[in-house]
């Protein structure tokens, strides 16, 4: 009785893995297996904290997110204005600083934009260019 | 044995064919903005081919550049309707990927990912569009690339800089409607910087202006070095 029981458990356990497998397959193409941003890219709150008076904070929110509030000392970069807000960002950009774009949370995929187009459209590519892990999001709770 | 494996397969019938199904026309939308057009807009399809009312419960976007929204919160057996999606396009740039994922309460598709894709019509490409020389660095001409877009009648282009310091030279590239614009600072010694205003031919009555950026910064800041151990005689 028991290992009937079991058999049929089994049995259902392996029906419902069956459609799950064949998306997988249908959909092999379409679904992201890795994160966007490489992990040599990105960089934690507590990282870049640690970077101190290194770090050049870019800001890449639309810009009713950034003047409600910001991290202190960050400027503004978006792709909404980026024809104007670049050449205010070169004006505060040195060489050696490590540059940290965050958007609002760990979902959006802003930050990264602007990042990918510093490194891209900039000769020599911009080094020392990341991402931060969850944004603003995470720079409140690190903030409470 | 035989009731109770009919009487299951009746169940399974039963919650399915009661089940209710959003079904979307498409669920991949490519859009194709005109010169000048500030935002793409895409409209997602979708009918209600079950037999229960469909709830959304949340239509997020992966971007704060695109704006998503529902025509309503429940739709009936039956109804059609379609979420609008709205790309700002900005300064941007080339093909744009941008994803709204609709949850509902449909259990057996309660998350739907709707994809619009944007092809932003090419004016002028500028690859790169910053330039920098590190101080002491030499001086040579660095390049900077404009290509115009297959829309994008312009014959010649005019390069100005800001800052009479940083030497500019346009010529055309071996390709048609391609120009290499060098870019050489007359000194590194010392940070400078320079707008470069970029003045295509096109569109005759008012041509449209595109900028690139170059300077010469300062020495990178080095960490102190290690202080060797004196090695002992």
């Amino acid at each position: 009785m028991k290992s009937r029981a079991a058999r049929q458990a089994l049995l259902l356990v392996a029906l419902a893995f069956l459609p799950g497998i064949g998306q997988a397959i249908y959909f092999r193409d379409k679904v992201s297996w890795q994160s966007p941003v490489p992990a040599s890219e990105s960089v934690t709150v507590a990282q870049a904290r640690a970077w101190g008076g290194d770090v050049l904070w870019v800001d890449a929110r639309p810009d009713a997110e950034f003047a409600s509030d910001h991290i202190p000392g960050a400027v503004p970069l978006n792709e909404d204005r980026w024809n104007e807000l670049f050449p205010q960002f070169l004006g505060t950009w040195a060489q050696g600083k490590k540059v940290v774009v965050y958007c609002s949370s760990q979902s959006c995929n802003l930050s990264r934009d602007v990042a990918v187009r510093l490194r891209k459209q900039t000769q020599p590519p911009m080094p020392n260019v990341f991402v931060l892990e969850g944004g603003w999001e995470e720079w409140l709770k690190t903030e409470k | 044995m035989k009731t109770h494996f009919f009487i299951g397969l009746f169940s399974l019938c039963l919650c399915a064919s009661l089940r209710a199904e959003l079904k979307w026309d498409q669920t991949v939308l490519e859009l194709h903005p005109g010169l000048g057009d500030k935002e793409a807009v895409g409209h997602f399809k979708y009918q209600n081919v079950g037999k229960t009312p469909v709830r959304f419960k949340s239509v997020r976007t992966s971007c704060g550049c695109t704006a998503a929204q529902s025509q309503t919160e429940e739709v009936p057996p039956g109804d059609k309707g379609e979420i609008t999606a709205t790309f700002k396009i900005g300064d941007r740039t080339g093909t744009q990927i941008k994803t709204v994922t609709v949850e509902t309460d449909d259990a057996s598709h309660a998350t739907t990912v709707l994809t619009l894709k944007s092809v932003l019509p090419e004016m002028l490409v500028l690859n790169p569009s910053f330039v920098f020389w590190t101080a002491g660095e030499e001086a040579k001409p660095k390049t900077i690339v404009a290509k115009a877009g297959k829309d994008f009648a312009a014959k010649n282009l005019t390069v100005t800089s800001s800052n009479p310091e940083f030497l500019i030279k346009v010529e055309p590239a071996d390709s048609t409607g391609q120009w290499k614009i060098n870019v050489q600072p007359k000194q590194t010694a010392r940070a400078m910087a320079a707008a470069l205003t970029i003045r295509p031919d096109f569109p005759k009555d008012a041509p449209k202006m595109f900028y690139a950026n170059a300077s010469v910064t300062g020495a990178p800041v080095m960490p102190p070095a290690a202080v060797k151990a004196p090695v002992p005689k």
